[in-house]
C-alpha cells in the first residue's frame, strides 16, 4: 500500500474541461471518497488514476513513483467496476488468479493467495463456479477478491455498490470498510450516494463541474460546508436569499431581519439553515431568531416529520421535527412559531 | 427448456405459430426438394447422346475421386478458401475492433464504407479489375510508364488474382460479423484485464480472443462457405484454366449437359464444405476447452 497524490490534475476535451486542477493527497491506508453529482468529473478522475485516461496536464504519484505516463497494466491499481467486469469464461479461482499470473507470481504461490483472497471476501469453496452462477453480491465480492489478490498499491472502487439491492448494499458497505481497515488499503471510491460516502470514508472530496469544492471529514462537510453547493449537496439545507446589512445582521428578500454569525461580509448573500436545527413552538422560546410561520406542506416520514413553512410571501423554510411522544401534529395552513440560534445559519456571499 | 419465448397472457399461440410456416415451406421446397432431386440425379448414368439414364450407381462419385484432375480442383478450392478465410480474419479483426470500439460520430459512415463494396455485384467488380490488372491494364501501364517494370506483371488469370478477388468480396462479411461480436464484449472487461497487469497482447490472448471466439467462428464459417462456393470471381479473374468447384459444377450442367456428374460434384462440394466446417469447429472448441481453464 502506498500514498497517492494528484497534483494539478486536469482533463479537457476540446473546449470542455471535465477535471479542473484537482489537488488531492490520499494518505497510506486512508479511505477517500469522491462524491458529487453525475458529470462532476469524479469518474474521470478515478479513470485517470487507473490509467485509462491520459490527463491533459498535472501529475499522479503512487508511493514515490510518478505514474502519470504509465499504462494501466504497470500501475498496480486494483480496480473494482460498477458492473464487476468479471471474465465470464473463467471460473472464480481463475478470475482471482489472473492478476497473479500477469504479475508472474510463481504457480505454487498462486493457489494459496487465491484461497486467501476468496476467504477474505467469504467466498471460500466457490473456486470452481463461473461468474454467471453467482448472485450479484457474490460477483461483486469476486471482483473485490480479484483486485485484492494482486496486492495492489491502491484500491479503486467505481460505484461498486450501485448494482446491488438496498439491503445487500448496507452489508457490503460494512464488509468493504472492515476489509479496507484490516488490510490498511489506500482506497479511493467514487459514488454519488451520499449515505454510502458518509458511512465508508475517512475523508470525502466533494466535486462539482470538474472542481474540488471541499475536502474534509463527514463532520467538517456537514457542519462547515465551504460553499452553497456543498451545503445543499451534503445533507439538506433551506436557503434564504437576501443580504448582509450590518455586522451579524441578515436581511431576507422578504424583509425579515435575522441575527447571523458576525463574520459575514456585507453584501448580497444566501443564508443556509439545516432543517433539524430549527425549533418549533415552545422549543423556540428564547432563541434570537423567532418568527411566525405558516405551514405549507407536512410529510409524515415515521421517525421524522418533514415540514415546509412560509415566513412571508417570499421566504420559505424547511423543518425536520423528531416524532416524539405527544407531538402536536402540524396541520397545513396553521401558523406556528419557529426559531433558531444565530450559529445555526451559515452565510454564503453571492456567487459562492 | 422451451425453444419458443414465453407467451403473453391471452396470446393466440396457434395463430402466432402459423407465422413460421411460410419460411419453413420456402426452405422445404426451395432447398430440401431440389437437393433430394439432385442427389437422385447424381446416382444416374450419363450416356452421351441420351442425356440421363435412370440408374442407381455411384460411378459419378468414383469418377471424381479417381481422376487427378478433379481431385486437384477440389484441393485448389479448399486451399483458396482456407487462405482467403485466414487473410480475412487477420485483416478483419483489427478493423472490426476499431469499428466496434470507436466513439466517433462517424461510426455509421465507417460501417457503410465497409459494406459499400457489396453494393457492386461480384461479376461487375471482377470485370472492373480485369480492366485494371490486365497486361495492358491501367495498373501495368502506369508501372511501365513510370519505368518501374519492363514486362507487364502477370496478375490476371493467376491464383493470386482469384485470392485478391475473393478476399475483397468476403472481407465485409467477416468485418460485420466480428464487429457485432466485439460490441457484445463489454469494454470494461478489457479494462479489468489491463488493471490486473495484462498488457495488450496478454489481454487479447486471455480475454478478448476467447470471448470473441464463438462469433469469430461464425464469421470464419460464413466467409469459408462463400469462398468454397465462389463462382464469378474465379471465372472472371482466374480464366478458363483456373478451375474451382463452383465453375466446375456449372460447366457440367450448362456446357457438358452432364447432369448426373454435375450433381455428384455439387454433393462433393457441399459435403466437403460441411465436413471442413465441422472439423474446424470441433478443433477450435477442443483447444478452447483445454486452453481456457489453464489456471
Amino acid at each position: 500500500m502506498a500514498r497517492l497524490s494528484l497534483s494539478h490534475l486536469k482533463k479537457t476535451y476540446g473546449a470542455l474541461t471535465v477535471v479542473d486542477n484537482v489537488d488531492i493527497t490520499v494518505a497510506d491506508g486512508e479511505f477517500l471518497v469522491l462524491l458529487g453529482p453525475s458529470g462532476c468529473g469524479k469518474t474521470t478522475t478515478l479513470r485517470m488514476i487507473a490509467g485509462f485516461i491520459a490527463p491533459t496536464s498535472g501529475a499522479i504519484t503512487i508511493g514515490e513513483q510518478d505514474v502519470t505516463n504509465l499504462p494501466p497494466w504497470k500501475r498496480h491499481c486494483g480496480l473494482v467496476f460498477q458492473s464487476y467486469a468479471l471474465f465470464p469464461h473463467m471460473t472464480v479461482a481463475q478470475n482471482v488468479a489472473f492478476g497473479l499470473e500477469m504479475h508472474k507470481v510463481p504457480q505454487a504461490e498462486r493457489g494459496p493467495r487465491v484461497a486467501e483472497a476468496l476467504r477474505l471476501v467469504r467466498l471460500g469453496g466457490f473456486d470452481g463456479r463461473y461468474p454467471r452462477q453467482l448472485s450479484g453480491g457474490q460477483q461483486q465480492r469476486v471482483a473485490l477478491a480479484r483486485a485484492l489478490a494482486m496486492e495492489p498499491q491502491v484500491l479503486l472502487l467505481d460505484e461498486p455498490l450501485s448494482n446491488l439491492d438496498a439491503k445487500l448494499r448496507l452489508e457490503v458497505r460494512i464488509e468493504i470498510r472492515e476489509l479496507q481497515q484490516k488490510l490498511g488499503l489506500t482506497t479511493i471510491m467514487v459514488t454519488h450516494d451520499q449515505e454510502e460516502a458518509l458511512t465508508m470514508a475517512d475523508r470525502l472530496v466533494v466535486m462539482e463541474k470538474g472542481q474540488v469544492r471541499q475536502v474534509g471529514t463527514q463532520r467538517e462537510l456537514y457542519e462547515r460546508p465551504a460553499d452553497r453547493f456543498v451545503a445543499g449537496f451534503i445533507g439538506r439545507s433551506a436557503f434564504i436569499e437576501g443580504a448582509v446589512t450590518a455586522q451579524g445582521r441578515f436581511r431576507t428578500g422578504g424583509g425579515l431581519d435575522i441575527a447571523c454569525a458576525a463574520a459575514a461580509a456585507p453584501g448580497s448573500a444566501t443564508l443556509a439553515l439545516r432543517p433539524e436545527r430549527i425549533a418549533i413552538g415552545s422549543e423556540a422560546d428564547g432563541l434570537p431568531n423567532r418568527f411566525p410561520a405558516r405551514i405549507e406542506h407536512a410529510s409524515y416520514l415515521g421517525a421524522l416529520l418533514d415540514v415546509q413553512v412560509a415566513l412571508n410571501e417570499q421566504d420559505r423554510m424547511l423543518l425536520q421535527i423528531p416524532n416524539r411522544v405527544g407531538l402536536a401534529e402540524p396541520h397545513v395552513g396553521e401558523t406556528v412559531t419557529i426559531g433558531w440560534a444565530e450559529s445555526a445559519g451559515l452565510v454564503y456571499p453571492q456567487g459562492a | 427448456m422451451s425453444t419458443a419465448p414465453e407467451a403473453v397472457a391471452g396470446a393466440r399461440t396457434k395463430l402466432a405459430g402459423l407465422l413460421v410456416v411460410p419460411a419453413t415451406l420456402f426452405v422445404a421446397f426451395m432447398m430440401i426438394g431440389p437437393l433430394a432431386i439432385l442427389f437422385r440425379y447424381s446416382l444416374n448414368k450419363f450416356v452421351p447422346g441420351q442425356f440421363m439414364v435412370d440408374a442407381l450407381v455411384i460411378e459419378n462419385y468414383v469418377k471424381f475421386f479417381t481422376d487427378a484432375y478433379y481431385l486437384n480442383v477440389l484441393a485448389r478450392t479448399v486451399r483458396v478458401a482456407v487462405i482467403c478465410t485466414l487473410v480475412c480474419l487477420i485483416m478483419g479483426f483489427p478493423l472490426a475492433y476499431v469499428l466496434a470500439r470507436t466513439q466517433s460520430r462517424f461510426k455509421n459512415l465507417m460501417v457503410i464504407a465497409v459494406v459499400l463494396p457489396l453494393f457492386v455485384g461480384n461479376a461487375v467488380r471482377a470485370a472492373g479489375w480485369m480492366t485494371i490488372f490486365g497486361s495492358k491494364g491501367a495498373f501495368n501501364a502506369s508501372l511501365m510508364a513510370l519505368g518501374l517494370i519492363d514486362q507487364p506483371l502477370e496478375i490476371m488469370y493467376t491464383e493470386n488474382a482469384v485470392l485478391i478477388g475473393i478476399i475483397a468480396v468476403n472481407l465485409p462479411f467477416m468485418v460485420l460479423t466480428l464487429q457485432s461480436v466485439i460490441e457484445g464484449i463489454p469494454r470494461n472487461v478489457e479494462e479489468a484485464a489491463f488493471s490486473l497487469g495484462a498488457g495488450p497482447a496478454a489481454m487479447f490472448r486471455r480475454v478478448l480472443w476467447p470471448l470473441a471466439l464463438p462469433g469469430t467462428l461464425a464469421g470464419t464459417i460464413l466467409t469459408f462457405i462463400l469462398a468454397m462456393n465462389a463462382y464469378a470471381t474465379p471465372v472472371l479473374l482466374g480464366g478458363p484454366k483456373f478451375q474451382m468447384m463452383g465453375p466446375l459444377v456449372y460447366g457440367q450442367f450448362a456446357q457438358q449437359n452432364n447432369w448426373p456428374f454435375g450433381g455428384a460434384i455439387s454433393f462433393i462440394l457441399m459435403t466437403s464444405t460441411i465436413l471442413l466446417t465441422m472439423g474446424a469447429h470441433l478443433i477450435v472448441q477442443g483447444r478452447y476447452r483445454s486452453n481456457g481453464p489453464a489456471a
